[in-house]
């Protein structure tokens, strides 16, 4: 009996067809940012989301099932001060407020010494005093300056489109805080802090606070992420609530100025005619034309899945061949325990710190763990970052107190020797070791859950971010600047007419800087003669008149 | 940070009924901001992705409300409602099947099907079940001046018009099973429909709501067609919001409301929770404040004794919370789960559905005895979704191995009634998965532990704690009887949604006629109250229910 016959139509639903100014494949950080911001410029724009769930890498769920809420994926966000969305939109309206603690990064040693990195320089500067004199004094002076890189260059810079080497290394020469900068850009993070540093405590908390994200610590030519991820280890905010909210602000935004979104909608193929997009095909058989697709994913599944290698004009050819992934992705475990992790250390602020690191002695440690890593391989001497979300957030508890959430993350190969459905319970086992080795309280009787995520659930979760790359690509000179993802591409547009990209594959990369998605909304207001309600942030002009005016 | 915010209308908690309410309310123009404690806003309509790759539900699953107004007056196709065909759905291969006993499928006879078709209004010329859905749920109560009879009540009016043969005064003196006894024909067919009410709301066994529950499984079966909605109906509740959004509401997550602020017997505003999201704690209303959050945490706890008497407070807390607390299990497994011999075709479904005595067996069990258990698993009863990969047709199930049946329901008490304290199942998990499996083990042949990957459960006790609202852990919050059915839902001093205190109404499960289920039904009746009381005017896409009778000396909310 179909039941069709018998009631007819029971209830509508979105339409098969249907016509839009924009359309923007995947609502992570950086889609949403480029969404909220053409819709409010008046463009009818669509969003297409493939998971049940906005938010891609801002997702706060309840993962730890049933009762207890995790950020997955990004916790913390270190760009909230340079976002010029925290000026344009009115967060407060989603009730949207950060946190951003003094203890940034507590680092415990197996000795029951510790470390400190703090939002405020003085405490680090006490801190290291510990350790070395030298080096405390010398971090005391170098932060201020790189500091200054990241408030006058690096911040603002986010936010504007690339711009070639060379034209940027003219522009940089303008002052002596640029020349600064571009020396240290020459080095690598492994040579810039040994040749500041002395003391391998100090050394092991500032190499692996500039690197984790994903710098390779013998790559030359890369250096400016130095100052600029230590200035962000500085600055490190929770979104109060979950990192989710951002992604549900940013998507009411976009509601409330006429735009769709729809989720559990698979973008299966980019429509192209004559060389210009013309719309998206989802998997369900819906269509949405548009003349201005633009995608938030990496290059492979825009170009080479969505597209079709076929179309994709002569210039292209091997366009994406030989996108590196990154080189590293994430093993992290998640855990509900009864008590927050007790940290044995000399200094009880540790405790009270954002983010705790351990299982690294020294820097050698923390370069034979990334070594490993990049061969594919673990041994029982890695380390990483732990931090315990409740003690942030009552939000994430609903469930039976007492309880706490927390989470040890660690670099790990996206292929691991024996493979991880193998590893990953193995490793469990020896990551609760390690923990309660420097937490004595995170034993059996006290965690009552745990969840491990590999490589593969992060690619599971985020099929975009392949081989677990959170950053959807390697940071490389030959991937960063204005070769993210490449020269043609790394302005938004593209040479398919009407294909732009707002993703972290593209300049100025990934984490929450929702930097790629301003830009590209920039790029495609512009490009649609939209007019634009958004100015600048005052940073961001200082620097374009400073260097470029 | 927002000084002295006001908005027309201040909703407390952002469950399916609050934020509904909130787009029609925004719809007609007015200014609404809705409060939710959790991270996310959805109520009892959530997702969730344990492990990367499996998404479940820990809750709702199916669309009851196809046959809402709300389709239409909001709109929902623009905000991205999309449904999704699935297996269960279709009815030929369903009534094929027949229905699963312990000795295996028992037929459904023609007998079966006529009754059944005519009840629920599909003998018709031209059918009338959308009629007798909207009758049954989407009208709000009769005012208290009106004498409720079978003349008047909605669904016996539809009956009246268009099958005047089912009428009858007795028809309000019935439970289902004496329903299906006149209409029906074969026993196993019968429990089968009693145990879908019973988990759908109204249960098969209590008197004088034969007809409300015999809708509740219409409403699923026939009208609706088991339809899940793409992305589960936590997207569905997304294109309900997003309708809100679009009107303007403005809706704040981990905003957890601790006081509902109450000067000279008028309730003014909210006050927040220290750890709200936002700076200022307080939101003023200007027209009305509404409770979408359950009915013994809004009097006892955001109105307080000190606004409330005894003797209504009693009332709230005796609102008998049996009848529908749901210990739901999710399953990932290798294989697909391969059925006994004896049950061919069956894909999910409810079991054993022998004879009625195993459905009073567990009314005993759950609702008398109110312990973990007592009968065994041979018999115990269950309803779970297909076995296959349950979103089959989705993308997001992208773990490559497994398979999920999610969610599998196993009845329970309500967690604060039972005889060993609220967390005794709690405590029993274990014991309650070797439970599961062996009941389930009846008509699966491979619910071993060499094809089980994993395995969740979520009590009523965690419902209750993941989602303050669900008290008791149950689907329609509170007993569907005729006791708290209709003008006397929760109880009779409430049953308009108005409240004792002034600009406070009640727009929750627990509270509220027709109770449980994300129908949209709820708000669209309350909507009917509030222009009573001249707080809105809706524009040209707004009706009535035809069965609505307004209140003397309101406006009344027809058109004129
Ligand atoms: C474990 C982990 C921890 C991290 N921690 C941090 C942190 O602490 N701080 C920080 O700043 N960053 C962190 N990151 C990195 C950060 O999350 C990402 O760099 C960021 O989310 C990239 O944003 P995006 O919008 O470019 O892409 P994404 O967030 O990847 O969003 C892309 C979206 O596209 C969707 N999509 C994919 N394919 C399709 C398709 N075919 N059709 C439609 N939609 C599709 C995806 O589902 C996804 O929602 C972390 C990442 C991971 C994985
Ligand atoms: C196991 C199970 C299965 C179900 N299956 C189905 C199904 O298949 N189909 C279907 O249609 N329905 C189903 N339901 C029923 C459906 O989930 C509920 O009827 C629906 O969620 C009720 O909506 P509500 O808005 O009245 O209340 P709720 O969903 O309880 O929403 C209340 C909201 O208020 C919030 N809140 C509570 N206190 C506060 C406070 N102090 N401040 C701020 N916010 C607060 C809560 O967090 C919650 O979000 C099922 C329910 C259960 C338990």
């Amino acid at each position: 009996m179909v039941m069709e016959d018998l009631l007819g139509k029971t209830f509508d639903e979105f339409p098969m067809q249907t016509d839009w100014d924009a359309i923007i494949i995947g609502a992570g950080p950086n889609g949403l940012m480029t969404g909220a911001y053409l819709a409010k410029a008046g463009a009818r724009v669509a969003v297409i989301e493939r998971r049940y769930e906005i938010g891609g890498g801002l997702a706060t769920e309840e993962v730890l099932f049933p009762c207890y809420y995790s950020n997955i994926h990004a916790i913390y966000h270190m760009m909230v001060d340079y976002m010029p969305a925290v000026q344009d939109f009115d967060l407060d309206r989603h009730a949207i407020t950060w946190i951003k603690p003094n203890l940034q990064t507590g680092m415990v040693f197996e000795d029951g010494s510790s470390l400190l990195m703090t939002r405020m320089v003085e405490d680090t500067v006490d801190s290291m005093h510990k350790f070395s004199h030298k080096d405390a004094v010398a971090y005391g002076r170098l932060i201020r300056h790189w500091n200054k890189m990241m408030s006058d260059i690096l911040g603002p810079a986010t936010y504007l489109p690339p711009v070639a080497s060379v034209d940027l290394m003219v522009a940089l020469q303008r002052t002596e805080i640029g020349r600064e900068l571009l020396e240290v850009n020459e080095r690598s993070p492994y040579d810039l802090i040994t040749s500041h540093f002395e003391n391998e405590k100090i050394r092991a908390l500032l190499l692996y606070s500039a690197c984790m994200w994903g710098l390779d610590p013998n790559e030359t030519g890369v250096g400016l992420f130095v100052p600029l991820l230590l200035t962000r280890a500085m600055s490190k905010a929770y979104c109060h609530g979950g990192s989710h909210k951002l992604a549900g602000a940013l998507a009411r935004e976009i509601l409330r100025n006429g735009g769709v979104i729809l989720e559990a909608a698979q973008v299966n193929k980019i429509n192209t005619q004559n060389g210009n997009v013309t719309g998206v095909e989802l998997w369900e058989g819906r269509t949405l034309n548009a003349k201005v697709v633009i995608s938030s994913l990496d290059p492979h599944s825009t170009f080479y899945d969505l597209i079709g290698k076929d179309k994709l004009p002569k210039s292209m050819d091997n366009a994406f061949e030989n996108w590196l992934y990154d080189k590293w992705s994430y093993y992290t475990l998640h855990t509900v325990s009864k008590e927050q992790p007790k940290y044995k250390c000399d200094d009880p602020w540790v405790n009270e710190s954002f983010m705790t690191v351990f299982g690294f002695e020294n820097e050698q440690d923390v370069v034979a763990h990334w070594k490993n890593v990049m061969a594919g391989k673990l041994d029982k001497k890695f380390g990483g970052h732990a931090t315990c979300e409740s003690f942030w957030d009552e939000h994430l508890v609903r469930g039976p107190k007492p309880a706490e959430i927390s989470f040890f993350q660690m670099h790990a190969p996206y292929d691991i020797e024996g493979g991880w459905d193998k590893k990953s319970g193995e490793l469990q086992e020896e990551v609760l070791a390690k923990w309660e080795k420097v937490a004595p309280n995170m034993n059996r009787d006290n965690i009552m859950m745990t969840m491990a995520e590999t490589p593969k659930d992060i690619e599971i979760r985020l099929p975009n971010m392949r081989r677990g790359g959170i950053k959807h690509g390697d940071y490389t000179p030959m991937q960063l600047g204005f070769n993210r993802p490449n020269i043609e591409c790394s302005s938004s547009n593209t040479p398919i007419g009407g294909l732009y990209l707002c993703g972290a594959s593209n300049y100025p990369g990934g984490m929450v800087t929702g930097g790629p998605g301003y830009i590209a909304a920039n790029k495609v207001a512009e490009d649609m003669g939209l007019q634009k309600w958004w100015k600048p942030t005052p940073l961001m002009d200082r620097y374009l008149k400073t260097y470029f005016g | 940070m927002n000084k002295e915010e006001k908005f027309d209308f201040v909703i407390v908690g952002g469950g399916p009924n609050g934020v509904t309410l909130a787009a029609y309310l925004s719809k007609c123009g007015a200014s609404v901001c809705v409060l939710e404690e959790r991270p996310e806003a959805g109520g009892g309509c959530e997702n969730t992705e344990p492990i990367a790759g499996v998404r479940i539900n820990p809750h709702a699953m199916f669309l009851y409300g196809g046959a809402a107004p709300g389709f239409d007056q909001l709109e929902l196709w623009r905000y991205g409602f999309r449904g999704q065909p699935n297996r269960l759905g279709d009815l030929t291969e369903d009534v094929g099947r027949g229905c699963p006993t312990t000795s295996g499928n028992y037929p459904i006879s023609d007998i079966d099907q006529m009754g059944y078709a005519k009840v629920s209004g599909l003998l018709g010329q031209p059918p009338f079940i959308r009629e007798l859905l909207r009758a049954t749920f989407w009208c709000p109560p009769h005012p208290p001046e009106v004498e409720v009879t079978a003349h008047n009540i909605p669904y016996m009016q539809v009956y009246k018009k268009h099958q005047p043969d089912v009428w009858s005064e007795e028809l309000l003196e019935m439970d289902m099973f004496d329903l299906m006894d006149e209409y029906l024909d074969t026993e196993p067919f019968k429990v089968q429909q009693a145990v879908i009410s019973w988990y759908s709301g109204a249960a098969g066994h209590w008197k004088g709501v034969a007809i409300p529950a015999w809708m509740c499984n219409v409403a699923l079966v026939i009208y609706s067609r088991m339809t899940v909605p793409r992305g589960g109906m936590h997207d569905y509740f997304h294109a309900v919001m997003r309708c809100a959004v679009a009107h303007g509401t403005v809706v704040r997550t981990c905003c957890k409301v601790e006081e509902i602020m109450i000067n000279d017997g008028v309730a003014v505003g909210v006050r927040m929770a220290d750890t709200a999201t936002c700076g200022e704690k307080k939101i003023w209303a200007k027209k009305a404040v509404i409770s979408g959050v359950d009915v013994r945490q809004t009097f006892n706890k955001l109105v307080g004794p000190q606004h409330v008497d005894r003797g209504l407070l009693q009332k709230v807390n005796d609102i008998s919370l049996k009848g529908g607390s749901i210990y739901v299990s999710h399953i990932l497994s290798r294989e697909p789960l391969k059925v006994k011999d004896k049950f061919p075709g069956m894909v999910g479904g409810c079991y054993p559905m022998d004879h009625r005595d195993i459905y009073y067996d567990h009314v005993a069990d759950v609702d008398g005895r109110k312990g973990n258990p007592s009968i065994p698993p041979e018999r115990a009863m269950w309803l779970s979704t297909p076995y296959e990969r349950f979103d089959w047709s989705d993308p997001q199930v992208s773990r490559p191995e497994g398979h999920i049946m999610s969610p599998i329901y196993h009845l329970v008490p309500p967690p604060e009634y039972h005889v060993d304290g609220p967390d005794a199942m709690n405590k029993w998990k274990d014991g309650m998965w070797d439970y599961v499996v062996k009941s389930m083990s009846e008509v699966y042949t491979n619910l071993n532990s060499d094809n089980v990957i994993a395995h969740w459960a979520n009590s009523p006790y965690d419902s209750t704690f993941r989602n303050t609202g669900l008290i008791g852990g149950t689907w329609c919050g509170t007993r569907h009887c005729d006791d708290q059915w209709g003008e006397r839902r929760p109880i009779p001093e409430l049953a308009r949604y108005r409240t004792p205190i002034d600009g406070l109404y009640l727009c929750n499960q627990t509270a509220c006629h027709p109770g449980g289920l994300f129908l949209m039904a709820i708000p669209y009746n309350l909507m009917h109250i509030m222009i009573e009381d001249g707080l809105v005017e809706p524009g040209e896409w707004w009706y009535p229910s035809p069965w609505y009778i307004p209140e003397q000396g309101k406006n009344p909310a027809k058109r004129q």
